[in-house]
This record gives structure tokens, sequence and C-alpha cells, in this order.
């Protein structure tokens, strides 16, 4: 590893990204030094994440306490040649909560729809910006490609875990409108993506 | 390009629109069914979760409270000790003598019968959870009329119940009963499932409303699932 002269963003990440990987592979093989690592290095990013589908304190803790038993059983199924493992740890949070919230009752259900209206979908700080990798960049300039009330129905999806019809009501479109404004967009961003 | 909605639907966007959370739960409960035995969807579902992972970053990190490293590190300690008896192939040996439970003893019994005294081997399952962790142990009488599950890791269900399913291929869940987190359930199969308790078929457990699935069929989470096979 040559450490460059002037330390970048992207320098930081990558070693940030090897970090985790390390420490994936130490917990696959029984290290709970590396989960605790791990724990510490992400925790408060994928709390957030949870945080943000379930609007519940209580159930974002029972998933996020979930999330990291799953990755100590499972952190063998990591690999580092296909995968980031932030994305890796982001998939399994988003995975989970979207699943905690569709096993709600309707009634729970609703309220959370209501709640989540309310929730203003944060666009990223300038700040926040000068940390931004490249693959997230890459994927910001891909949906400032896309019609700006569908992009805005991607990142609703994506951060809410909504369905195709909570989106379809709240937006106030009918359904099959709703449909297929997000396969046109994700189709469109594949394509954007892969350019 | 088609703008046909329902061709769009399915094919690779299935994997895409999986990842961005907006399908209802048969749709997403049928597509991560999917995902265990098809290769080339689970590679569409990688893609997808490495390019719109990034996204996550523009959320503002919430500290969780101390408390759940806590309870995380207490489920490590006592999953230890099911870590190494599940990698034991004398499971069922640990199960009689550890877990005073009569219903494992009994299974072991069975077992250790069957296999000297029948030409078809019993069958059993291992059934686990997404993230690889076992749930349960299943146990069928010989003739598939009743099995036994035994609870291998005690999850706290917190208020809900742990229905059982039979799954034969290309047909809809059948619900088999209830069933419990904390000590071995021996469970009567009805008469016309009978002939579905083969090694072809496959046994899931999900969460519930107490009381079992109104609608009969799972409506909840499924917590752990595995195929029958011959011990």
């Amino acid at each position: 590893m040559d450490a460059p002269v002037a330390p970048s963003v992207a320098a930081a990440q990558d070693a940030a990204r090897r970090q985790l990987a390390t420490a994936l592979a130490r917990i696959a093989g029984g290290d709970q030094q590396a989960l605790q690592f791990l724990y510490r290095e992400t925790a408060a990013k994928l709390f957030a994440v949870c945080h943000r589908i379930l609007l519940d304190k209580g159930e974002a803790e029972d998933v996020l306490q979930e999330i990291y038993i799953a990755v100590w059983r499972r952190a063998g199924a990591f690999d580092p040649n296909r995968a980031s493992p932030i994305s890796w740890l982001v998939a399994i949070a988003r995975n989970r909560s979207i699943d905690r919230l569709r096993s709600r009752a309707m009634a729970a259900r609703q309220r959370t729809i209501d709640e989540a209206a309310d929730v203003s979908d944060s666009a990223p700080t300038a700040l926040a910006q000068l940390e931004i990798s490249q693959e997230h960049r890459r994927l910001m300039d891909c949906l400032d490609d896309l019609e700006p009330q569908h992009a805005g129905a991607v990142r609703s999806a994506f951060f809410e875990g909504a369905t195709y019809g909570e989106l379809a009501q709240r937006m106030s479109v009918p359904l099959g409108t709703m449909k297929s404004w997000i396969r046109r967009s994700l189709q469109r961003l594949r394509e954007c993506l892969e350019r | 390009m088609s703008d046909d909605p329902t061709t769009e639907g399915d094919g690779k966007l299935i994997a895409a629109e999986y990842v961005l959370g907006v399908l209802s739960t048969a749709e997403r409960r049928a597509v991560q069914a999917r995902i265990a035995r098809e290769p080339a969807l689970r590679a569409e579902v990688e893609y997808w979760e490495q390019r719109l992972g990034p996204l996550a970053s523009e959320l503002k990190p919430v500290d969780p409270p101390p408390r759940v490293w806590a309870k995380i590190e207490a489920t490590l300690a006592a999953d230890e000790s099911h870590r190494t008896l599940w990698q034991s192939l004398p499971f069922w040996r640990w199960a009689a003598i550890g877990s005073a439970a009569v219903a494992a003893a009994s299974l072991v019994a069975f077992v250790n019968l069957a296999r000297f005294q029948s030409p078809n081997p019993p069958l059993v399952a291992k059934l686990e959870s997404s993230s690889g962790g076992a749930g349960f142990v299943v146990a069928i009488d010989s003739g598939g009329a009743g099995l036994t599950v035994v609870p291998a890791a005690l999850s706290d269900v917190n208020q809900r119940a742990l229905e059982l399913w039979l799954i034969a291929p290309g047909e809809q869940p059948r619900s088999l009963g209830l069933i419990e987190a904390g000590r071995p359930v021996h469970v009567s199969v009805p008469a016309e499932l009978i002939q579905r308790v083969t090694p072809l078929s496959t046994l899931a457990v999900s969460l519930e409303p107490l009381g079992g699935s109104p609608t009969g069929l799972p409506t909840g989470p499924v917590i752990a699932s595995g195929k029958l096979t011959k011990l």
C-alpha cells in the first residue's frame, strides 16, 4: 500500500473500506473484538438507516441488534471482491428494517406513513458533499438526470422503504403511474451507472 | 425499452424493485425465496445493493444507546455454546443430554430406532434464519403424520406467535400450526398433507399475530426455513 503524500479523501475512504473488510474477515474467524470494532465504526450509520425506515427508536434498536448478530453469524458470506463493506451492511440493515416494517399491522403502518410525510428528505449538506464517495457522486449525478418528481419517489422508497401503493397515495398519483415512474427511473439509473 | 408496466415488472427489474424496497410483503417473500435458488437473481440484487447503498450516507448518523451493544454481547456469549453444538454432528445426543427436553430425548430415541429398523431413513430438517443462524430442528415421525420441532436458539418473539409452514414444490405454504420458541413441540400433520412431507418440501417458521396467521398464509417475516433431508 503506497500512502499518498497529501492524504486525500479518496485515500481515507479506501483505508476505511479496507479496515472494515479486514474486520469482517476476522469476524468470520470468530473474533469478537473485530465485531466490536465494526460496531463502533458503523452502528451510528446503520441505526440512522433503521430508524429512518421504522420511525420507532425501540424497533430500530431491536433491528440493529439483529443486524450485528447476523453479521457475526454470516460474516463469511461477505466477499470483498464483490461488495463494499458498508453497502453490504446497509443492505442487511435495509432488508431487515423493511421486513419488520411490512410485518406491522396496517394501523401502525398508516401512522408510519403519516409521520414519514413529515420528515423531510435530507439532501446532503455542503460539508457532507466533501466526504461523498465516488460511487455516491455517480449515483447522485444519475439521480439528477431523472425527472425531479421521479427522483423524489426513488429516494422516498430507498430511505423509507415505502411500497408502490404508499408512494402513489402520498404523491397522489395512480398506482400504475407510480410503478412506471419507478421502473423507468430504475432502468435509466442502470443505463446511467453503466455509462 | 418497453413502457408496458406489466412486462417491465418481471425479469431483471424485480431485483432493483426489491432492493429499492417498493415491493409488497408477498412480493418480497417471493423474491427472497428465489434469491436462495437463483444465482443470477442474487447477483442482480447484489448489483443494486452496491449501487444504491451509497445513498445511505446522506442520512445523519444517530448514535444508538449503549444497551444495544450490551445485548449483542450477551447474545454472542449464549451463541458460543450453540455454535459448537451445531458444528458437531452428534447434535441429537447433545440435545438429549443438554436440554432436559423430554421431546428432544424421545426424538433421539425415535431417530435411532428409525435408523436401525426402517428401510426408509427418517426425515429431519434444520430450519435456519436467512442470516444462517440455526433456529429449529425438526424430526418427522415415520409416515409423516407428525413432527417434533425443537427450538435451537432462543429468540425473543415479542408478543407474537410462531407458525410452522409446509411448502411443497410449486404450492402455497400450508400451516402446520403454532410452535414455541422456548420448548419442543409435537405437531400433527393433517391427513391431506402427509403426502407432501417429502425431501422436496420446505418447512418455514414465520412470525404471526398471537393466535396465528389470520389469512391462512404467512403474514409476518419468515424467521427460519429449511428443506427436509434424509438422515
